[in-house]
C-alpha cells in the first residue's frame, strides 16, 4: 500500500521536482562566475516553470498551459540570442567571460 | 504504475543533470549536462501527454538554443576554471541557505495542498492534439502570438546591433 501510494504520481510530485530544479537554477545564477553558465542557469529556471505549467494543465484538464509554455520557449530563445550577443561583445572588449570584471567600475 | 516508475527515474536523471550544470568546472560539460536535462524534460512532457510540446522542446531547446550556446562557446578560449564559484564561503553559504529555504517553501506548499490531486477525476486522459492547440493559439491567443513575432524581430535586430558596437562604458 505504501509503495502504491508513492507510485501514484500526482500534481505535488511534479511541483516538488519543479521547485528543486528552479532552486538549482537560482544557485547556478548566484554562485557561478562564468557568464555562459549563468545564462544556462536562467534557462534551467525557465524550464522548471514550464514543467509546472504542463503539470498544472495535465492535472486540471486545461489546454491553456501548453500554449503558455510555447510562448515561454520562444521568449527563452530570444533571451538566449540577446544574452549571447552581449556576451560576445563583452568578450571582444575585455577578453574574458567572467563576472569579476564588473567588480571594478572604473578602468 | 509504470508511469510512477518512469517519473521517478526521469526525476532522478533530471536532478542529476541539473546538478551537473551547477557543479561542472568546464562550461562545455555544463552545456552538455543542460542538453541532457532538456532531453529528460522532453520525455517528461511525453509522460504528461503533450507530445507536441515534447517535440518543440527537443527542436527548440536541445536543437537550436544549445547549438547557439556551443557555437558562442567556440569563439572564446575556455579552459577548466580553477575557481568556479564567485564570492567567499559565508556569502555562498547564505545563498545556498536562501535557495534551500525557497525550495522548502514551495515543496511544503505543494505537499500541503492535497486538494487538487485528490480530485483525480479531472486528470486528462486523452493526448492533447495539435489541432486543438492550434485553435487556441490562433483564436484565443492571437494578439499574444503576433506580439511574440514582433519581439522576435526586435531581438534579431538587437542582436545584430549589439554585435556591431565597438565601445563600452569603460575608457580604453
Amino acid at each position: 500500500m505504501q509503495v502504491n501510494d508513492m507510485l501514484a504520481v500526482g500534481l505535488n510530485h511534479y511541483l516538488f521536482l519543479s521547485a528543486i530544479i528552479f532552486s538549482i537554477g537560482i544557485l547556478t545564477v548566484l554562485l557561478r562566475k562564468n557568464l555562459i553558465v549563468i545564462l544556462m542557469g536562467i534557462e534551467l529556471m525557465l524550464n522548471a516553470v514550464n514543467l509546472s505549467f504542463i503539470a498544472f494543465s495535465h492535472f486540471s484538464n486545461n489546454a491553456n498551459g501548453p500554449v503558455i509554455v510555447f510562448f515561454v520557449m520562444t521568449l527563452a530563445a530570444a533571451e538566449a540570442g540577446v544574452g549571447l550577443a552581449l556576451m560576445v561583445t563583452i568578450f571582444k572588449r575585455f577578453k574574458v567571460v567572467d563576472i569579476s570584471i564588473f567588480e571594478k567600475l572604473k578602468n | 504504475m509504470i508511469t510512477g516508475y518512469l517519473f521517478y527515474m526521469l526525476a532522478f536523471l533530471l536532478i542529476l543533470f541539473s546538478l551537473g550544470v551547477l557543479m561542472h568546472s568546464s562550461p562545455l560539460f555544463s552545456s552538455l549536462n543542460l542538453v541532457g536535462s532538456m532531453i529528460v524534460l522532453s520525455a517528461m512532457y511525453y509522460l504528461l501527454q503533450v507530445p507536441f510540446i515534447a517535440a518543440v522542446q527537443l527542436i527548440v531547446y536541445a536543437g537550436a538554443v544549445m547549438v547557439l550556446f556551443v557555437m558562442v562557446m567556440m569563439m572564446f578560449d575556455l579552459k577548466h576554471e580553477i575557481k568556479i564559484f564567485s564570492g567567499g564561503f559565508i556569502s555562498n553559504a547564505i545563498k545556498c541557505g536562501l535557495a534551500g529555504f525557497f525550495a522548502f517553501t514551495i515543496g511544503a506548499t505543494a505537499f500541503m495542498s492535497t486538494e487538487m490531486i485528490s480530485g483525480s477525476a479531472k486528470v486528462k486522459t486523452e493526448v492533447l492534439s495539435v489541432k486543438s492547440m492550434a485553435q487556441l493559439l490562433f483564436k484565443d491567443y492571437l494578439i499574444e502570438f503576433e506580439v511574440l513575432g514582433v519581439i522576435l524581430l526586435l531581438v534579431a535586430v538587437g542582436a545584430v546591433a549589439l554585435s556591431r558596437i565597438k565601445g563600452g562604458t569603460h575608457a580604453s
